[in-house]
């Protein structure tokens, strides 16, 4: 697997948990996407594993049109402030993808560098949503964690089947349309797209 | 192709079809038309289960369906209880003002939102590959969370987000565990992860002990196994009562069922043993959460779903005893459950019209002021609850004599013991509804009782016809295709 191209996934990860504007961080996995997309060029060996890339790129491309649509629906008078100041946020992200890449055995078989770049995003997918109170950021962490599980499917030993990418891909849109749906309602109801407001259901 | 076949992919497409009419047709006509592709659904539905049954020992054969006992026992009731829950949405949608669309449109995207569900719903137990059971949950997520959220108050939408990123959250935990087993499987990727092929896993024990609990992690969080189960209670409470039902009686199973035949095909190589105690310890950790809440006053739909906390965990220690009479009473727990829970949330559309109140509030009286209402309400609690001659009863002591029998007797006695203080409060609940004092002062308007009371004899039937059925399971066929599972 392609270092700088791991290293790339990783660091554009980093950055969605560290940064403090959402646009900001659309444009990181966006282009997180793009370097996914590169790389499943890179591996395609058959017709449909460059199917495979194109639906990749599809997802990328309709991700970021509905995700900027969406922040620009939904304009806040000021950000939502992050529950955890942003470097004890790349802290606890990066604690928590040292902690899973030292959990996790990798088999002998699988790129162990892409496999601890995956083990990394699923990890900074899961500090965004556990630290960010911005709704669009829990959109954004679960982005993450797919982008990350992308790569997985592309280092595997056959590569990442076009039913899988495309099954995914769709799961992946229809997630993001009703989390959108539920994103600008909040909004509205609520004033701004802040998690820390949803807390009436309590026992 | 195959009578069995033909009839998984009818009982999936009739809904789709169903749906698309809904969304082009007539306005005046989207309910009837829900109606009549989900009575079609529900007989295919039953058809598939009659066929399937009838050799239950069908081999996996790596195909992309599955046609075994599992998806036998929960097709039909995926499509009865969709039947009912398409039936009784017409009297919700008349009674409830708000949602998250404009009313124009209301009536129609609930339809074409709810048989979508419905029919990914019957898509998951006939998935005959883990990725692809694992796309269909994913798609139960975005369906069901629209529903959750549809009347489009503020506590709806908080339960709805909840449950939208929680499980997703989840699921791609799952789809990590997913990557590891398919490193394992010698050249097939993704694609081979089919209930035959995951038999065959080659890779270490240590990644498939990680790979497992990733993906049943994943799945306990769809499941809602305690520790991961902040969702449930509030999705269950304020989804509309048709969603509710569907979400606990037929989603929760569903992916149970997907964790089961994870843990039959990757049990031997975790160590049978090792893949058995971690389904004990979320059965046992949901039985200990559950049990403080139904102790509590809570309002009826809130009680219920801490009630689902608790079967789901009671199915986890199920199958995680894994003896044959453990797993008998495992499918005859997934069939009460749903009968008794859906009537507990059909019954609660009634119930707001009656006593507004009991939104927020324990319901009391019932039984006194609306005796039809009383009576559906007492028989769910009452077989929730485990009273004799409940199914659930049954299934719960062929459960626990399961944990005795395989040699699990410190985790059966401390579920016996979760269970009874689980009965007593439910109990204490179930004489408040009957017998306690009403709360009601005034009489608003009549409440049409005509759906829920045919539901609650129909149900009582059922409900004791099945426990008839259940002392006649054990060494049965069916129990044996049980026992051999996805292997």
């Amino acid at each position: 697997m392609n270092g700088p191209a791991v290293w790339a996934l990783v660091v554009l990860g980093l950055g969605v948990v560290v940064v403090r504007r959402r646009s900001t961080a659309v444009g990181l996995v966006t282009a997180q996407a793009l370097v996914l997309v590169g790389v499943a060029l890179s591996r395609a060996r058959t017709g449909n594993d460059v199917l495979a890339a194109a639906a990749l790129a599809v997802r990328a491309v309709a991700f970021a049109g509905l995700l900027m649509f969406l922040v620009s629906r939904t304009r806040e008078l000021r950000p939502v402030r992050a529950k955890v100041a942003a470097p004890v946020r790349a802290g606890l992200a990066l604690g928590f993808a040292l902690a899973l890449t030292w959990l996790v055995p990798i088999s002998p078989a699988a790129d162990h560098y892409a496999y601890q770049g995956v083990l990394a995003l699923v990890a900074f997918g899961v500090s965004t949503v556990a630290t960010r109170r911005a709704t669009l950021f829990h959109v954004l962490g679960i982005v993450l964690v797919e982008n990350g599980l992308a790569l997985a499917a592309l280092t595997l030993h056959g590569g990442s089947s076009l039913e899988i990418e495309l099954g995914v891909t769709l799961d992946l849109t229809l997630l993001t349309l009703v989390a959108s749906v539920f994103h600008e309602r909040i909004f509205a109801e609520f004033g701004a797209g802040d998690a820390g407001a949803l807390r009436s259901l309590r026992d | 192709m195959t009578s069995a076949l033909f009839l998984a992919e009818a009982v999936v497409a009739v809904p789709v079809l169903a749906a698309a009419g809904a969304a082009v047709i007539p306005a005046r006509m989207v309910q009837r038309v829900a109606v009549l592709g989900m009575a079609l659904t529900a007989a295919l539905a039953l058809g598939f289960g009659a066929v399937v049954l009838r050799v239950p020992n069908r081999p996996a054969d790596g195909s992309w369906v599955a046609l075994d006992a599992l998806g036998a026992i929960l097709v039909p009731v995926i499509g009865l209880v969709g039947l009912a829950s398409v039936m009784l949405s017409a009297s919700y949608l008349r009674t409830s003002t708000t949602s998250v669309v404009g009313p124009q449109r209301r009536e129609r995207i609930y339809y074409v939102v709810l048989l979508v569900f419905i029919a990914t719903l019957l898509a998951v137990p006939i998935a005959g590959n883990l990725a692809l059971a694992w796309l269909l949950i994913e798609a139960t997520t975005a369906t069901s969370a629209l529903l959750v959220g549809f009347s489009g108050r503020r506590r709806a939408l908080e339960a709805g987000w909840k449950y939208l990123i929680l499980t997703s959250l989840g699921l791609g935990v799952a789809l990590l565990g997913l990557g590891l087993l398919a490193g394992g499987l010698p050249g097939d990727g993704w694609t081979g992860l089919s209930w035959h092929h995951l038999g065959h896993y080659a890779g270490g024990h240590n990644e498939a002990l990680v790979a497992y609990v990733l993906v049943l992690v994943g799945l306990a969080a769809k499941v809602g196994w305690a520790p991961v189960h902040n969702w449930l209670p509030d999705a269950h409470s304020e989804a509309p009562p048709p969603v509710s039902a569907l979400l606990s009686a037929a989603l929760l199973p569903a992916v149970l069922v997907v964790a089961w035949r994870v843990e039959r095909a990757i049990g031997p190589a975790v160590g049978p043993r090792s893949a058995q105690r971690i389904l004990i310890v979320f059965g046992l950790a949901s039985l200990a959460v559950a049990v403080p809440f139904l102790w509590q006053s809570l309002a009826w739909k809130r009680l219920l779903a801490y009630s689902s906390l608790e079967h789901m965990g009671v199915l986890a220690l199920g199958i995680g005893f894994g003896s044959p009479l453990a797993l008998a009473g495992v499918a005859v727990h997934i069939v009460g459950h749903a009968l008794a829970k859906s009537l507990g949330f059909y019954a609660s559309t009634p119930l707001l019209a009656h006593d507004p109140r009991c939104a927020g509030h324990a319901p009391s009286g019932i039984g006194r002021s609306a005796p039809g209402l009383g009576t559906a309400m007492g028989v769910s609690l009452g077989a929730l609850a485990g009273l004799p001659p409940s199914p659930l009863f049954v299934s719960e002591v062929m459960i626990l004599a399961g944990g005795y029998g395989s040699g699990h007797a410190w985790a059966a006695t401390a579920a016996a013991a979760l269970l009874a203080l689980g009965f007593l409060g439910l109990a204490h609940a179930l004489l408040e509804v009957l017998a306690g004092k009403s709360r009601r002062r005034t009489t608003a308007h009549p409440v049409d009782l005509g759906g829920v009371v045919a539901l609650s004899v129909g149900a009582t039937g059922l409900l004791l016809g099945l426990t008839a059925v259940a002392f006649s399971l054990p060494g049965s066929a069916l129990v044996s295709a049980l026992v051999r599972g996805a292997s």
